[in-house]
């Protein structure tokens, strides 16, 4: 590259930008965030430094600890649900078993466009007493007076709540495998093919292990994701009833914005992100090692 | 073993409509239900609730215009979402320019820290920048939602921008330089032009990003005036509203806007998604 002596200034004139929003709104405040995490606030204003008392209290209050858990479920059904299905309908339109795969991807990708909000107040009516959920029901059971009464169970609140995330997110995998397999060599599955392997083996010995790449970062994607939740089940359930589907955002929007707690909601913030940062990382260290095992 | 095969095949085959007729019918289902149903009036809703409206009427999309502001709130909407998306991406192709074409040493210590915001949430920062906002007086005002939301699309766009960028040939930047163009010549008259692929990826990814976005809205303002679509429809449309039939009327006017564009761009939408996996 030719240099030119207005190189360094147009260099910075063209990154400025972007790195100044970048690092007054996300790096600065995270900053801002692990020292008030450390403070005590009363009526809006700071009161003193606590140490890690904030910490301590959070980790011994069983509120935090169950939405810690409803958290570590809308994982599981990402990793568990959410993925697998999503390569199962990926690959069912990449062998195009089916006519009209195009329609078929538009149209499950379709919920991909609508916000949260409006998925979780629709999914609620759904759920209503004159919801299309309960009516069908109704039917099955051939009991008139069927109503969904799973939310208020200290067990089962989340149900729905991960049903609809499942619903809404699944589409999401299934056009990134599908972007990743169109990748693959078509002449390799052709030659399995005139081997004679059937698509079952098609889809677990080639297209999976092909895959293994975008598995994993689609992990790393829903692990990130599951424990930033907070849209759908604030405008779906509140968090409620009582704690019974609370998430970690949600336990920290109410000390911070309900209680006006901002070092203890700061603390949270700082735990919710080494739980991601912490996680991601073990999961490429047991990626790495799975990678070197099998090479 | 060609006519087991072919058994095996016509199993799947089968396996395969009646799975995506399931998902495509659990998908559509729900959202022509909420459909018809806005043009249904409260009793209607109740008696039938699954029947198709008997005497369509408008009155639900009426009452939701005006008593919950949602005309306002489209206009946030649209300029939270345009202005937000416009410099994310202008912002995002000029770092990913002087990220990738400058060989300074330090870009890539720049591009590890654009790389970390993928890992943070709005979440995380809201508590400080709510703080932040309110000392600064940029507290419910529209620049005070735009500039974070420049700021969360950033760092996806700068991975896609740069990895694009990358690929452009030197040769095109040094024949420029010899002609006399200064770099921010080149980046306005070559660089943009040439990135149009990524570019087209980049305004699809965050313009949906920014249209769904909610906590940010929710937290940096207060008054109605400010809402985008979802605080608003959330507000107004909430697990407390009645009315189911003004519910459903907003929700549509919620969604409407996002399907049309789909219809319009659904290529570009799935390619955006598929692209934005493969790069991170």
């Amino acid at each position: 590259m030719i240099e030119s002596k207005d190189k360094k200034l147009s260099f910075f004139i063209l990154l400025l930008p972007a790195l100044l929003i970048y690092l007054s709104i996300i790096i600065f405040p995270i900053g801002v965030s692990t020292l008030l995490s450390f403070t005590k606030w009363k009526n809006f204003a700071l009161v003193g430094f606590i140490g890690v008392k904030n910490y301590i209290s959070i980790f011994t209050d069983p509120e935090f600890l169950q939405a810690l858990w409803h958290n570590i479920q809308i994982m599981l059904i990402s990793i568990l649900g959410q993925i697998p299905l999503g390569i199962l309908l990926a690959y069912l339109l990449y062998r195009k078993l089916v006519r009209a795969t195009r329609f078929f991807e538009m149209m499950i990708f379709l919920p991909i466009t609508i916000s949260a909000v409006v998925v979780a107040l629709l999914w609620n009516r759904i759920f209503s007493p004159v919801g299309i959920f309960t009516i069908f029901m109704r039917m099955i059971t051939d009991n008139p007076d069927y109503v969904v009464t799973i939310f208020e169970s200290p067990q089962w609140a989340m149900i729905p709540i991960l049903f609809v995330l499942l619903w809404m997110h699944t589409s999401l995998y299934m056009v990134m495998f599908l972007a990743n397999m169109q990748r693959i060599p078509q002449s390799v599955i052709e030659a399995a093919k005139i081997d004679g392997a059937s698509e079952s083996a098609i889809l677990t010995r080639i297209v999976i292990p092909a895959l293994a790449n975008v598995i994993f970062t689609s992990s790393i994607f829903a692990i990130s994701g599951s424990l930033k939740s907070f849209d759908l089940v604030y405008a779906m359930t509140g968090g409620g009833p009582v704690n019974y589907t609370s998430v970690m955002s949600i336990y920290l929007y109410k000390h911070t914005f309900t209680y006006n707690n901002y070092g203890y909601g700061s603390a949270v913030s700082v735990i919710i992100v080494i739980l991601s940062v912490g996680l991601i990382t073990l999961s490429r260290s047991l990626y790495g090692r799975y990678q070197k095992k099998y090479e | 073993m060609q006519k087991l095969n072919r058994d095996i095949s016509a199993g799947w085959r089968l396996f395969a409509y009646v799975f995506l007729i399931f998902f495509t019918l659990i998908t559509l289902m729900p959202l022509l239900w909420m459909l018809y149903s806005s043009f249904k009036l409260q009793g209607e809703i109740m008696m039938y609730p699954l029947a198709l409206p008997k005497e369509p009427t408008f009155k639900n999309y009426q009452d939701a215009w005006s008593i919950g502001h949602m005309g306002i709130a489209a206009i946030n909407s649209i300029l939270y979402t345009g202005i937000g998306t416009f410099f994310t991406v202008l912002f995002s192709l000029a770092a990913g320019f002087a990220l990738t074409k400058f060989n300074y040493a330090s870009a890539k210590w720049y591009y590890a820290a654009f790389t970390l915001g993928l890992l943070i949430t709005v979440n995380s920062v809201i508590a400080p920048l709510f703080i932040m906002e309110t000392r600064m007086g940029l507290y419910d005002t529209r620049i005070g939602v735009i500039l974070p939301y420049i700021a969360f699309g950033l760092p996806m766009a700068v991975l896609l921008a740069t990895s694009y960028i990358r690929g452009i040939p030197d040769s095109l930047i040094e024949a420029a330089v010899i002609d006399g163009a200064s770099y921010i010549q080149i980046f306005l008259k070559v660089i943009i032009i040439v990135s149009t692929p990524v570019m087209a990826t980049i305004t699809v990814l965050t313009f949906l990003r920014n249209w769904n976005e909610f906590i940010l809205v929710f937290i940096l303002t207060s008054g109605e005036h400010m809402r985008s679509l979802p605080v608003s429809i959330n507000a107004f449309a909430g697990r407390l509203n009645v009315n189911y039939g003004m519910q459903f009327a907003a929700l549509v006017i919620g969604t409407i806007p996002m399907i049309l564009f789909y219809i319009g761009a659904h290529n570009m939408v799935i390619k955006g998604f598929g692209e934005g996996a493969l790069k991170e």
